[in-house]
């Protein structure tokens, strides 16, 4: 994955107020998004790891419970991420993780992606621009993916306005479609062709 | 002279006018009947069948180590098609059926996914979801499980290979709690 250029400021926040003049008074709030990259994530990355895969809140919708011991974050990273066929750390400028985004063969055409994300750096478009990211590279890597796939917690509404806003379709809600934490949950499904258009 | 035809008065299918069991060999003609037929075969993921002795080897390989398929059989109990079950995955199970084209719109498949969504979950009590993917062509299939009560719960686009051709597949979906219609 090629990485972006990361010589924007991070979080830049700048306002500005007009003139006031006896009919209006206005000002602009402009926030420049967060520039993210994508990286093959390494076990050196163990301890920023840590930080999103201990966190409840992080893991509540994922079938894993949080992690609570250095020794299995590293045993993780050696037996899933290093083997995965397509997983990449979600950077800041300062090449550390903040969290991850995956694609994962359900078949020979149908791929389906999952990403998490530290629960510090929610609310800030930056899963969408991962998502966005991967959506619009994947099919070259990836030429007989047909179909790519997200499952998403019926409950789970943020990660719902992800897909939405990069411009995944939501084909329906599937009942009691899997199993999350001895609970059979309602999944939404989302799909995204190589055909469609990101927004 | 004039003959004058009047139409029978349309009723509700009687229960009890098709019956459900194993298939034998001894079904192989039956058989032959729907899987050498290209209507039929259209939305299956088989090509029609061409010799007696292929049917005779795909009932011995497949269809009698089936885990759960049985004949749709009329009074006489000769079968006019198959419904099954197939396992997805610890909690999900998936439906199939196909019926020889003469029995098409009469109600026969209707009747045999209501008799099969009425006892599965008995049968097999950790089912929680029996499911159905139908091509977005399969008008007729659609509606036979929109008839039985099944949810209709959206198209999912690009979803699987048949014959070579990528296809759009609805999902279709009935639950324990649910209602059969």
């Amino acid at each position: 994955m090629p990485q972006e250029e990361t010589n924007q400021e991070n979080s830049k926040e700048s306002s500005s107020e007009m003139e006031i003049d006896s009919w209006t008074i206005k000002s602009e709030k402009i926030q420049t998004a967060q520039k993210i990259h994508l990286r093959p994530m390494t076990l050196s990355d163990i301890d920023d790891f840590m930080v999103w895969a201990t966190d409840s809140n992080v893991t509540r919708f994922c079938t894993w419970e949080p992690y609570t011991s250095r020794e299995a974050g590293i045993a993780f990273i050696n037996d899933v991420v290093l083997p995965h066929p397509w997983l990449r750390a979600i950077c800041l400028d300062n090449d550390r993780p903040i969290g991850s985004i995956s694609v994962t063969p359900v078949d020979k055409i149908r791929g389906e992606i999952g990403y998490v994300l530290g629960s510090k750096y929610w609310g800030k478009g930056i899963a969408t621009e991962a998502v966005r990211l991967v959506a619009a590279e994947i099919f070259k890597e990836k030429p007989e993916m047909e179909r790519l796939e997200a499952l998403v917690d019926v409950d789970n509404v943020g990660s719902q306005k992800v897909l939405e806003k990069v411009g995944f379709t939501r084909e329906g809600v599937m009942r009691k479609f899997m199993c999350l934490k001895g609970n059979v949950r309602d999944m939404v499904m989302f799909s995204f062709l190589p055909s469609d258009s990101l927004h | 002279m004039d003959t004058h035809e009047t139409q029978p008065p349309v009723v509700s299918s009687p229960p009890g006018r098709i019956s459900l069991r194993r298939m034998t060999l001894s079904d192989v003609d039956d058989y032959m009947v729907w899987a050498t037929d290209a209507k039929v075969a259209r939305f299956c993921s088989w090509e029609p069948c061409t010799s007696r002795d292929e049917a005779i080897k795909y009932i011995t390989d497949s269809v009698l180590t089936h885990p759960w398929l049985k004949a749709i059989c009329l009074e006489d109990d000769r079968p006019i098609g198959y419904i099954l079950i197939m396992a997805v995955d610890n909690i999900r199970k998936e439906i199939g059926y196909v019926l020889a084209r003469k029995y098409w719109g009469k109600g026969y498949a209707t009747e045999a996914v209501r008799l099969v969504t009425a006892e599965i979950f008995k049968e097999m009590p950790e089912i929680e979801r029996l499911e159905a993917l139908v091509d977005v062509g399969n008008v007729g299939s659609q509606r036979v499980l929109e008839k039985v009560g099944f949810t209709r719960e959206g198209v999912m686009r690009k979803f699987l290979i048949m014959k070579g051709s990528l296809r759009d597949m609805v999902m279709f979906s009935f639950l324990p709690s649910d209602s059969l219609k």
